[in-house]
């Protein structure tokens, strides 16, 4: 999809509102894709490539949680 | 500490919990709303009830401005399948800007710091035009303007 092809809101406060929620289903994505990549034993280098980000930031973000959900997590490397 | 300063308390930490729960990274306005539906005995709450706005219903509002808000991006949520991450149980949640402004707010409606009540709070949060909170309560076919005259309305009467 083009940028012609995406449809910005009329209303300024639609496009606006529309930011704030894809930035909120884009944060839920990431917990669920980051989790589902951990436990199909991907490394934290890998999905640091994959997000394009550092491996230190999505480790930050990610680790305290999937460790506190027992998830069985590949050394840093 | 004062009474109102562990409501305050009280609803800042139950506005946290609110954002986790939904996957926020931060504390907002809308959080709080859902925190001040859930504390019972005050007049504040008396309002919401008597308007339908139990936390649930808030919740289920909220639900609607987001879906309404990505569709107009043409994305639909339906078409998300995401499972539910885990949490940490340590993480609290940051205040956001909504909830910073709408406390502020809250203190401006009232005279001074002995005279603030959970009713200042609410008309904190509800006194913008802008944002998700006034979003929710319009597709949920609320008044704000009327639900703000009813918060108003309990100051002189009622002391919590």
């Amino acid at each position: 999809m083009s940028a012609e092809d995406l449809s910005v809101p009329q209303d300024p406060a639609d496009a606006l509102a529309a930011v704030v929620a894809l930035r909120r289903l884009a944060d839920q994505l990431e917990d669920a894709a980051v989790e589902q990549a951990m436990r199909a034993g991907w490394s934290w280098p890998d999905v640091a490539e994959a997000l394009g980000v550092t491996r230190q930031a999505v480790h930050k973000k990610h680790v305290k949680r999937l460790i506190a959900a027992g998830v069985t997590l590949r050394r840093r490397q | 500490m004062s009474a109102i300063d562990h409501y305050i308390n009280d609803i800042i930490v139950r506005g946290g919990a609110e954002a986790l729960e939904d996957g926020s990274a931060a504390t907002e306005a809308h959080h709080l709303l859902l925190a001040l539906a859930t504390f019972e005995d005050t007049a504040a709450h008396r309002v919401l009830t008597a308007a339908g706005l139990g936390r649930q219903a808030i919740r289920e509002a909220l639900d609607r401005e987001f879906e309404h808000s990505l569709n107009a991006v043409g994305v639909s949520l339906s078409s998300y399948r995401l499972p539910r991450p885990s949490r940490d149980p340590e993480r609290t949640a940051a205040m956001g800007a909504s909830a910073r402004l709408a406390i502020e707010r809250g203190f401006a409606t009232s005279t001074g710091k002995k005279d603030l009540r959970p009713a200042h709070l609410l008309l904190g949060v509800l006194d913008t035009e802008i944002g998700t909170v006034p979003r929710a309560l319009a597709l949920a076919g609320v008044d704000r303007a009327e639900l703000m005259a009813h918060v108003r309305g309990t100051l002189p009467h009622e002391t919590w």
